[in-house]
Parts: structure tokens; C-alpha cells; sequence
């Protein structure tokens, strides 16, 4: 191998470490600065050979319509013509406030905003859309997932940056933040 | 068309002598010894050659080659075991990792990571290039690239970031296509472009409807395989990349072919187009700029690999053959992306159309291009098209015995030509087949 082949090798190798640690990077800067909000779930425990054990978690905002799912949940305003593969902006500030809609929407949302999440529409059924946020599976060490799966309440701790990028930040089982 | 020059560095020149004993391999010894003692006698008789020329060239040619097959065989299942040596540990490494992830401290798993990857790298460096064990060395290089593709879905794991994600297989593709080139290796090439394929449809999927996914993927394949037989061609304007081209348009040519016999059916299209539904389908826009973009590398590929011959070939055919091939293939793949007919007959006659010249084209490069495989990827491809066809066209017309009777009679008439046909082809590149 010549000397600048060997250069090239080299650089290859520092890119690839320095990609791997740029993506540690990022998330620990949205688990440091970003904003919080907590997420009603409930989970599914599936097994991989390859990741080890994860629990799938489906949120209140995983589906959205624009009329309430269900009796229980939060009503939801679509703004505008949504198709799958959008990529969605779902406003957090009024998630508790029964009085208010949450507006989802394909632009990102005004500096009025207070809190958004970004996802992605996966399918569109009838009025209802499923959005994926990117905090749907959290792994956990093999063999601990019943624990999670009998769990009265879940609720998942994210933490959201400027963008909308969400990382999930903590689980928190029956109110207690859940450690394996 | 192109022609390939030989001897391009040491690595071309290990494939020329696996080639070359391949070759060897596949002669039936006795004919052409017989053959080839009659033609020397009548050249010595006619005084072309000495008695002694002669003699040195039948001692030469009749002298057992078993070291140089053994040789070759024998670098292969080097590459086979060290490959799968080095995968399976690699395989074993992650797997262990994975299920305890969530118990090892968070410094440790990184530092791990980066380590054992950069380790692997710097061991197959030694092997490879310093200490003469090119094929060992070219294995654990292939189990570096593998282990850095393990390292990003297991960081993305560590921050319970989805691993369902087709960005991980694009990053990736991204970090280990460069190495392929440092380190000459086809088998990391193959990696990449695999790797590329898989991850370019899964995010093709995500910007689609579950209801149009598999036929909207079915033709960002097709804009794939044209991408990647392009990006092949322009490899072999280059002396330097010519070694690299293999891969790419084997697995372009076929990826191209297989989508487009998918569509030649008319299941894939008539369900969409019967469905009132989805036949005003929205496309996101996510869908169309992936679309673009691999229809974009396609072209410009395209373009560079046939710029010298687009402006000096006088011949039409020459020309314009290949190019047209590819870019009829992409036109067919953007009519479906956007719904261009609204039933489904239209469709099954453009597939149908292109296939036929996809199988003619390859066949003609092959024979053009000395390029046995292409040869029998067109005609694998063809007796598959016509007893697809001949299957479509008895279905319910003649009962089953008689469909059987001709459809037997048809695939051995079928059989015999192909065997004339390929006999005369491998004369042409200079090779005999195996008759035992």
C-alpha cells in the first residue's frame, strides 16, 4: 500500500470514529439541554437474537386524528394536507389541557410554539394518522422486560431539542424512574 | 462498447490466474490434446516449427496443471473460511454486547466499540498489506466494515434510538464505501452496494403508504439497479477502477431484470390500478426526491461512462444501445412512480417490451464484452420469460397433460439451442465447456 493509500486508510478510520462519536455526541446534547415533556405509553416486549431485549412503546400521540380516538384521548387538529411520509410537527404545550387541540402540522411550528415534537407519518387510515417519533423501542438487559410489562403506569421521559428531536431521557414505572 | 485491457496491479492480476485456472478447469483434457498434437504435427510438417518447438509446446501444454487449480481452489476457500471466521466472531462479540448493553457503564461500551473496530482494522492492515496474507487480511478488513455497521445501529441502540431506522444502513453505506476503494476489495464493494440496495428501498418505504409500498419499492429498485450498473460502467473508463466494476453491473444487470420481470405480471400493477382508491395515490415529496436523486446518479453516470463514444462512435447501435436500455428502464420505473396509466395493460406491455431488450442487451454485451456471465444471466432470464409466458398463454386453454407434453417438448427444443448457442458463444471468447 502506497504512502497515500495508507493516508486515505488512516482518514477513513478517523472518519468512521469520529462519525460513531458524533452521534453519541448528539444525543447526549438533547438528553443535556433539551427541553422535557412526559409521554403516557404503553409498552410491547418483543426479542431480538442482535439488539437483545426492547420494549416497543406506543404513545397517546402516536396516533392522531381529527377527532378523538377514543373517549379518553386528547383531541387533535390536523392543519393542513397530510400525507405518509410527512415529516410532522405535533405541538406539546397543551397536551394536558383538555380545553385545547394539539396541532399537527407539516411546516415547523411558530416561534409562538412552546414545546413541538418532530415525527415521521408511517400510514393514514381514515382520518386517523400513526406518526413514529424515533423513541419507540427501548432496550433494556435480557430478562427484564416483564417488570416493564406489568407495570400499572409507564410513561417515558423525552427530552426534545429546538429541531423537534426527541431521546428518550428516562422510564418511569408506577412513578418511579425505572432502573434494570 | 468497451473492451477491457488486462493487468491492472497485482489483485487483477490474482483474478486473472483464478480465471485462468478456471478455464483450465472446465477443458475436457483428452479432445483437445488430441486436437492440439494434430494441429502442431501439421504445423511442423508444414515447417512453421522445429521438431523441437514442437516437442517443447505439446511437453508444455500436455504438463499437469493440478498445482495451478489446487492453487486456485485453495485461495478460495481461504477467503470462504477466514471470512466466515471473522464474521462469526464479530457475530458472537455483538451479540454478547447487545444482551448485556443496558449493563455495561457508558465510557466502557464506547471505548469497547471504537477499539475492537479499529483494532480489526489495524490487524487486517498487518495481514494484508504488511505481513503477505492478502486473502486473511482482506477477511478481517471485510469484518471491520461489518463491525462498524454493528457499532452504529449499537450506538442507536444506547440511546434507544429506533434501529428501524434506514438512515443507520445509509451511514453505514456512507462510511464503508470509501474503504472498499482503499483496501481493493470486491467483496466490501458488494457489501456496500447490498447495503445500499436495502437501505435506499427501506426509506423508499417510509415516505410511502403501506397500500402503494411494494409497488412505489418495487420501482426505486428499478431506478436502482440502472443507478448502480451506470455508476459500474463509468467505473471501467478508469484503469484504477476498472478492477471495481464486477459487482456493480452484475448486480445493477440483475436487480434491473428481476424488478422488471415483476412487473411484466399483471398482480402488481392491476391491484393498484382496480383499487379506485389508490389510483390518485399521493407520492410524498420525501418519496420523489429519493427518487430524483438515484434516478440523477443513474443518468450523470450514464453519461460519463458513454461520453467518448456518444461524440466518436459512428455506429447508432454502438452508441446508443446501452444507454437507451438504461434509460428506458428509468422512464418505465418514474411511469409508475407517478401513476402514469390508469389501467394496468399499458404497464404489463412496457415491462414486457423492456425486458425482452434487457435480455437481448445483456446477451449482446455479453458476447461483445467477452463477459460469460452476462451471457447466461440473459439466457437464464430468457427461458424464464418464455416459460412464464408459455405458462400465461396455456393457462386454462389446454389441459393440464397435453400443456405439460408440449411445455416439456418446448423447454428441451429450448434447452438444445441454448447449449448450441452458448458452445458457439465460449469458442468465441476462446473457452470450452465441461462436457463431463
Amino acid at each position: 500500500m502506497s504512502s497515500k493509500l495508507k493516508r486515505l486508510f488512516i482518514l477513513v478510520i478517523v472518519i468512521q470514529i469520529v462519525f460513531l462519536l458524533g452521534l453519541v455526541g448528539y444525543r447526549e446534547t438533547i438528553l443535556a439541554f433539551g427541553r422535557t415533556a412526559v409521554l403516557q405509553t404503553v409498552p410491547v416486549d418483543p426479542r431480538d437474537l442482535f439488539k437483545g431485549d426492547y420494549v416497543t412503546l406506543r404513545y397517546e400521540i402516536s396516533t392522531l386524528g381529527s377527532t378523538p380516538v377514543n373517549q379518553d384521548s386528547a383531541k387533535f387538529l390536523l392543519l393542513g394536507d397530510i400525507i405518509t411520509g410527512d415529516t410532522v410537527y405535533v405541538a406539546l404545550s397543551n397536551i394536558d389541557d383538555d380545553e385545547f387541540s394539539l396541532d399537527v402540522q407539516t411546516g415547523e411550528p411558530s416561534a409562538r410554539t412552546d414545546l413541538f415534537i418532530k415525527g415521521q407519518v408511517t400510514s393514514i387510515n381514515s382520518d386517523v394518522i400513526t406518526v413514529d417519533y424515533g423513541v419507540e423501542q427501548y432496550f433494556i438487559p435480557e430478562g427484564s422486560g416483564l417488570e416493564i410489562e406489568q407495570a400499572v403506569d409507564l410513561e417515558v421521559r423525552v427530552k426534545i431539542n429546538r429541531s423537534g428531536t426527541a431521546a428518550i431521557d428516562a422510564l418511569i414505572v408506577d412513578g418511579e424512574d425505572w432502573a434494570p | 462498447m468497451k473492451s477491457e485491457a488486462t493487468n491492472n496491479g497485482s489483485a487483477e492480476n490474482d483474478d486473472q490466474i483464478s480465471e485462468r485456472s478456471e478455464i483450465i478447469s472446465t477443458v475436457h483434457t483428452d479432445s483437445r490434446q488430441s486436437w492440439l498434437k494434430g494441429r502442431i504435427n501439421l504445423w511442423r510438417e508444414s515447417g512453421l516449427i522445429s521438431d523441437e518447438q514442437s516437442e517443447s509446446i505439446i511437453n508444455f501444454e500436455t504438463s499437469p496443471k493440478a498445482p495451478i487449480r489446487l492453487g486456485a481452489r485453495f485461495s478460495r476457500l481461504i477467503v470462504v473460511l477466514s471470512t466466515l471466521g471473522a464474521i462469526l466472531i464479530g457475530a458472537g462479540i455483538i451479540s454478547f454486547v447487545a444482551a448485556n448493553w443496558q449493563g455495561i457503564p457508558a465510557m466502557a461500551k464506547l471505548g469497547f466499540l471504537i477499539v475492537g473496530q479499529t483494532a480489526t482494522y489495524c490487524v487486517a492492515y498487518q495481514f494484508q498489506f504488511v505481513r503477505g496474507y492478502p486473502r486473511v487480511g482482506g477477511a478481517i478488513m471485510f469484518a471491520g466494515a461489518a463491525w462498524f455497521g454493528a457499532n452504529v445501529f449499537l450506538v442507536a441502540q444506547s440511546y434507544h434510538l429506533s434501529t428501524g431506522n434506514p438512515d443507520l444502513l445509509i451511514w453505514w453505506f456512507i462510511g464503508v464505501l470509501p474503504l472498499a476503494y482503499i483496501a481493493r476489495s470486491k467483496a466490501i464493494t458488494v457489501m456496500a452496494v447490498g447495503i445500499f440496495v436495502v437501505g435506499i428501498s427501506w426509506k423508499a418505504a417510509s415516505q410511502t403508504d403501506d397500500a402503494v409500498s411494494g409497488l412505489l419499492v418495487t420501482a426505486i429498485l428499478l431506478f436502482t439497479g440502472a443507478a448502480i450498473y451506470s455508476v459500474g460502467l463509468a467505473h471501467m473508463q478508469r484503469a484504477s477502477t476498472k478492477f471495481f466494476t464486477a459487482p456493480y453491473l452484475a448486480g445493477g444487470a440483475l436487480l434491473m431484470i428481476i424488478v422488471t420481470y415483476m412487473f411484466t405480471f399483471d398482480g402488481l400493477v392491476n391491484d393498484t390500478a382496480q383499487n379506485s382508491e389508490l389510483k390518485n395515490f399521493e407520492v410524498s415529496s420525501g418519496y420523489i426526491a429519493i427518487a430524483g436523486v438515484v434516478s440523477a446518479i443513474a443518468i450523470v453516470s450514464l453519461l460519463l461512462a458513454n461520453w467518448k463514444s456518444i461524440r466518436f462512435e459512428k455506429r447508432l447501435s454502438v452508441k446508443l444501445g446501452e444507454p437507451a436500455i438504461i434509460t428506458l428502464t428509468i422512464i418505465a420505473g418514474w411511469f409508475i412512480a407517478i401513476h402514469m396509466f390508469e389501467s394496468a395493460a399499458p404497464y404489463i406491455v412496457l415491462f414486457n417490451l423492456l425486458l425482452v431488450s434487457q435480455i437481448f442487451g445483456i446477451i449482446t454485451l455479453g458476447v461483445i464484452n467477452k463477459r460469460e456471465a452476462f451471457v447466461n444471466i440473459g439466457i437464464v432470464f430468457f427461458v424464464i420469460d418464455i416459460s412464464t409466458r408459455y405458462i400465461e398463454l396455456t393457462n386454462g386453454m389446454l389441459g393440464t397433460s397435453v400443456a405439460f407434453i408440449i411445455g416439456g417438448l418446448l423447454l428441451l427444443g429450448v434447452g438444445y439451442g441454448m447449449e448450441r448457442t452458448r458452445r458457439r458463444l465460449l469458442r468465441q471468447f476462446g473457452m470450452m465447456e465441461v462436457t463431463q
